[in-house]
């Protein structure tokens, strides 16, 4: 899908940390539709990137253009309510709830009446409903009663999944959605992405160590090092790349 | 957890036994049982921060204090009926509750429980700086229950005043409860989970808390203001810190986020306190002892306690604010 105007545009992004350049003159934009991985050895400003498209972490210099609309000084709720849903590096879930009740609060936030005081049961049940349906996507449905804390590493990560799909966002990121997962359990996970993603109806922002995984879900990757972008392009490219292979393989600049 | 048809069935009983109170127990009793509502009223407000939001407030004496003194400045000065003194009062209360809750909530934690201790010491403060409308250290004395409206008379004595106290502590009861179940009370239970999530779902979290606070003010300033028609005076000690710590042990000790945990703990503390003040004047011991014995021993609280010998699961108040959208839209 073609689209005239890219869906995010980050331009010139700069973020310091005293004296840490952590995120160097980042120009990066995503069309609608497409999967784009933002790929990088550890310390090259991936989730930086990240918090700085989700309002997080303000810019020291730069921009960040959502749908045409400059976001950078939005808050964090209004950037996630203008259409980007994020999950976070280390999961972010709320462990006492069930799984249903989880992705039920995100999907709510969806609501005009999401701030009904008393009654509600409209707002929560068709809530409710979206979450069954991210649930089911997510393959957790025989675990919607069952408390978030009490899940596995694994289905821990695809519930916070679940939650972002269940905003129905413009566009999702992903930070290291398999990280810290075993083998098996990575296959699987990336075998559940590739299905909800395989209709083309989101646009997907993806942080990922694992270059398998980004090679099988990503059209383009962006590569850092250091806080810069060293190489853009389709995945056969960038694989290509001398300049990624050295980042990568730690050689002398 | 006690659910649907059983639920009602037992609110309709301890509706029953309370409504018949007044008939078994003799007049002089009145006083402590109303005084135990009112501390179970003031304790659930709390509640409502505390076990909801997961927000400590150490300065919950600001919104009885602030009833109490609203209820006996209004009934006093402008003599308006007793009812209609009361919601005043408790919509003053709610009123100031929002710019001091907005300041509060700027942060979380250890630093919002000073603020909120501060803010309530400045609002003790303020009571021997403005004398002329607050009395000093006197406080307000002779404050009238006035009649009406259409003549309603009703609540001037002792038993309908305890009625009056019983129809509040219901209702409010009802409404909080109402509150947590809703979409509104979801969002809260993912503030006490995961406040950094939640604003990443897209919830100005700080606008949910400010506003469950002003509610928590509301209900804690109608305890108040019950308070002060009932004793007939309000004193700057309805400001002071040891309220607000004595009311945070009521909720911790009956069961945080239960709602019914909290009531318990307010009731059960004002009978202990007047049993025990009366045989040794040692018993603020054997309260702290009863509170460090609940933390160490029952963190769930006597609501918890209650609850799991029915249940394998003690009420969560997850389950509370979670699951059961039918009996939410029923």
């Amino acid at each position: 899908m073609k689209h005239p105007m890219p869906l995010l545009e980050c331009k010139g992004l700069v973020r310091r940390f005293g004296a840490l350049v952590a995120v160097d003159a980042v120009d990066m934009s995503l069309e609608a539709g497409r999967i784009r991985a933002l790929i990088g050895p550890n310390g090259a400003g991936k989730s930086t990137v990240f918090n700085l498209i989700t309002s997080a972490l303000k810019p020291t210099a730069g921009e960040v253009f959502f749908a045409g609309e400059n976001i950078t000084a939005l808050p964090v709720h209004a950037v996630a309510l203008r259409g980007i849903a994020r999950t976070f590096q280390l999961c972010h879930i709320f462990p006492a709830l069930t799984a249903r009740e989880n992705v039920r609060i995100a999907a709510q936030a969806r609501e005009h009446r999401r701030w009904q005081l008393v009654g509600g049961g409209s707002v929560l049940a068709r809530s409710a409903a979206v979450a069954d349906e991210a649930l089911e996507h997510m393959r957790l449905t025989r675990f919607a009663n069952v408390r978030a804390a009490l899940l596995s590493h694994g289905d821990q990560r695809l519930l916070e999944v679940a939650m972002a799909i269940a905003q129905k966002p413009r566009l999702l990121m992903l930070d290291e959605p398999t990280q810290g997962l075993s083998l098996e359990e990575t296959d699987r996970a990336v075998q559940i992405l590739k299905d909800l993603l395989s209709n083309g109806n989101l646009s997907v922002l993806l942080v990922e160590h694992d270059m398998e995984v980004v090679f099988k879900l990503a059209h383009d990757i962006t590569v850092l090092h250091r806080g810069r972008v060293i190489a853009d392009g389709p995945p056969s490219a960038v694989k290509a790349d001398a300049a990624v292979r050295s980042a990568y393989l730690g050689g002398s600049e | 957890m006690i659910r649907g048809t059983s639920w009602k069935a037992a609110l309709g009983v301890t509706a029953g036994v309370c409504v018949l109170l007044p008939f078994i127990v003799p007049q002089y009793s009145l006083t402590i049982l109303i005084e135990a509502l009112i501390f179970g009223l003031f304790a659930m407000s709390l509640d409502l921060l505390v076990g909801y939001c997961r927000l400590y407030s150490f300065g919950h004496a600001a919104a009885y204090g602030l009833g109490a003194y609203s209820a006996a400045i209004i009934l006093t000065q402008l003599q308006l009926p007793l009812p209609v003194g009361i919601v005043l009062a408790v919509l003053v209360t709610m009123v100031v509750a929002v710019p001091i809750a907005w300041i509060c909530t700027r942060s979380t934690g250890v630093s919002f429980a000073m603020l909120t201790l501060a803010f309530a010491q400045l609002g003790y403060a303020m009571l021997f700086r403005f004398r002329d409308i607050t009395g000093g250290s006197d406080g307000i004395v002779g404050i009238p229950r006035p009649s009406g409206p259409l003549g309603m008379t009703w609540f001037q004595g002792k038993t309908g005043y305890y009625y009056l106290v019983l129809g509040c502590l219901f209702g409010s009861y009802l409404m909080c409860r109402a509150i947590v179940r809703s979409p509104f009370g979801a969002v809260l239970s993912g503030i006490r989970e995961n406040e950094a999530k939640t604003i990443a779902l897209g919830y100005n979290t700080r606008a949910y808390k400010t506003a469950t606070a002003a509610l928590a003010y509301g209900f804690g300033g109608l305890a108040g203001a019950l308070y002060a028609a009932f004793a007939g005076f309000a004193s700057p000690e309805l400001f002071f810190w040891l309220v607000s710590g004595r009311v945070l042990i009521m909720v911790v000790v009956g069961g945080a986020g239960t709602l019914i945990g909290p009531i318990l703990g307010g009731v059960f503390f004002v009978f202990i306190e007047h049993e025990l003040s009366q045989v040794t004047d040692l018993w603020p011991l054997i309260f702290g002892s009863i509170f460090m014995a609940f933390v160490m021993f029952a963190p769930e609280g006597i609501w918890g306690l209650l609850t799991r010998r029915f249940n394998a699961r003690p009420e969560l108040a997850s389950a509370d604010a979670g699951n059961e959208t039918s009996d939410a839209a029923a």
